[in-house]
């Protein structure tokens, strides 16, 4: 039982990695139509980051702003400069996101190395909670992500952008014509996906080391989060990274830990055989009027 | 002084152009209808006025200023307002957000309650099923639904793309006090584009009618039921066009 206990703390932090950027990929694509496939490097550069500045002696926890901050902007500009001009056509940003991250990987690479980084644990405390012991720091990590989505849920779901922006990934056209600048609101989705990309990035060094080529590892798994919960609806990746990172966990204590990757792309692929729609039902992208 | 004017307006989507060399003007509180067969290029038109289709060439002027450049939210906030045929609600979201939404471009918060409260009361259907999600409703109630959603953002212009569309025929006289009402009632002009001639013949003042692309007879309604090229082209009365010259 303890095991187990640990075991499900261990999935949910690495799920809420996960969520964060499954929010951010399914957000841009709901309004953009893009899959970002850049934005698995936004979170490699966020961790980078925070490795950088933990290095040069700073707290963690203000190191995770500035990264967040940090990512943000580059998100910022990715949109302003490139994924702009491409709006209309959904494919060629797509195409383009992959040559941005390839771009961002040699950058990193160029400015550090390539070699794997690694923070020590910035809290280092063991918790035990109902004598079950817990590293702090995962806890710390679900926590933080919990209070993101929350914070995510009720802005889309209760204020005002939050409907403006719901109008918006459901009919483009429309939304315009109610007054609603959508091309703002595509800028504000791209700042605020790769916001918590950096956030994520932060987070997942904290827990593991990270490469320059850890992007393209985490933006298939982002990518499936999305699918899984269907592209397009923010319940939906945070659904889907819970799904994918319980498998992730628990097949890594229970089953065959070199499968992992393997069983979580495996229930993507049943998920999306039996339900294409995913799990939650996603937008299928912006619809051209 | 119009309050629109549109001035030698070409549109186009890629290579294919679809209007032509269009003028027209619409006065203050006037109610302006575009008559033509299907494909004539009606709807085009009027996204290009709202500014969701950039004219080639030519001007669009509104109360006295250039608007030709400007995107269709700009346009939305200053009082040009088109409520897209097919009504296009937000299926998703309840009858009562659809509304609010309509009002995104408003300042005043506090008038936005006030004219929910109007239109729920002039539309009572949208009282009834203020909680409802728009796509459960009927295409009639839809298209009361797209209207008011459209009068929420208190438009100077309403632009009406083939509202009676799909409409059984005691909507569509429901709809024709509807239209007198913007004006009298939410005073706004209408700029009206249809197909059904009787609609929008029984409405409006002045009338503009489209055929491939172009406009090719216009003038007070009257003036325009009877002309020529109105009986032939577009009520198909060739025959009757012949007889009366």
């Amino acid at each position: 039982m303890d095991i187990f206990v640990q075991q499900l703390v261990n999935s949910l932090s690495v799920a809420s990695v996960t969520i964060l950027i499954g929010i951010g990929i399914t957000l841009i694509f709901g309004l953009a139509g893009i899959v970002n496939f850049a934005h698995g490097e936004f979170l490699m550069v966020g961790g980078m980051a925070t490795w950088f500045m933990v290095g040069a002696g700073m707290n963690f926890f203000v190191a995770l702003v500035f990264a967040g901050l940090l990512v943000g902007a580059l998100g910022f500009a990715a949109e302003r400069c490139l994924f702009r001009f491409t709006l209309n056509r959904p494919m060629n940003g797509f195409i383009m996101s992959i040559g941005l991250s390839v771009i961002l990987q040699h950058a990193v690479i160029r400015v550090f190395n390539e070699f794997q980084k690694s923070i020590t644990d910035p809290v280092g405390l063991v918790w035990t909670i109902g004598g079950v012991d817990v590293t702090a720091m995962r806890a710390i990590v679900v926590a933080i992500t919990a209070v993101i989505v929350a914070i995510t849920y009720f802005g889309i779901s209760r204020s005002r952008y939050g409907m403006a922006l719901r109008a918006s990934v459901s009919d483009r056209d429309t939304a315009e014509l109610m007054g609603i600048p959508v091309r703002r609101y595509v800028t504000g989705v791209f700042i605020y996906g790769s916001l918590l990309a950096g956030i994520g990035g932060a987070l997942m060094i904290s827990l593991f080391p990270i490469t320059p080529f850890t992007g393209s590892v985490i933006i298939i798994r982002g990518f499936a989060v999305s699918l899984i919960g269907g592209l397009g609806n923010v319940g939906g990746a945070v659904v889907g990274g819970l799904v994918l990172g319980l498998v992730d966990g628990l097949s890594a204590g229970y089953g065959y830990p070199e499968w992992t990757d393997a069983y979580s792309l495996v229930v993507m692929i049943l998920i999306l055989v039996l339900r294409p729609q995913g799990l939650l039902g996603g937008t299928l992208g912006p619809k051209a009027s | 002084m119009n309050l629109l004017a549109v001035e030698h307006v070409d549109t186009g989507y890629g290579p294919v152009a679809v209007n032509r060399d269009v003028s027209l003007t619409v006065g203050q509180n006037g109610i302006v209808t575009i008559l033509g067969p299907n494909g004539a290029g009606k709807t085009t038109l009027l996204r290009s006025i709202a500014g969701l289709v950039k004219p080639r060439r030519g001007t669009v002027t509104f109360d006295g200023r250039d608007v030709t450049a400007l995107h269709a939210d700009e346009k939305a906030t200053l009082g040009v307002v088109m409520v897209p045929e097919g009504r296009h609600v937000f299926a998703d979201m309840s009858v009562r957000e659809n509304l609010l939404l309509g009002a995104y471009c408003r300042k005043d918060r506090d008038a936005v309650e006030a004219d929910l409260a109007l239109m729920e009361n002039y539309f009572t259907i949208l009282a009834k099923k203020r909680g409802a999600k728009a796509g459960t409703l009927s295409g009639g109630q839809q298209q009361m639904l797209a209207i008011a959603r459209g009068l929420m953002a208190r438009p100077r212009i309403l632009l009406l793309d083939e509202p009676s569309l799909g409409l059984s025929p005691l909507l569509v006289s429901e709809l024709q006090g509807i239209i007198i009402d913007v004006r009298e009632k939410f005073r706004a002009a209408v700029l009206l584009v249809e197909q059904n001639a009787g609609l929008a013949l029984s409405v409006a003042e002045q009338g503009y009618l489209m055929n491939s692309g172009r406009i090719v007879a216009s003038g007070g309604i009257e003036e325009l039921q009877q002309s020529s090229v109105m009986q032939e082209l577009y009520l198909g009365k060739r025959a009757q066009a012949k007889g009366a010259l």
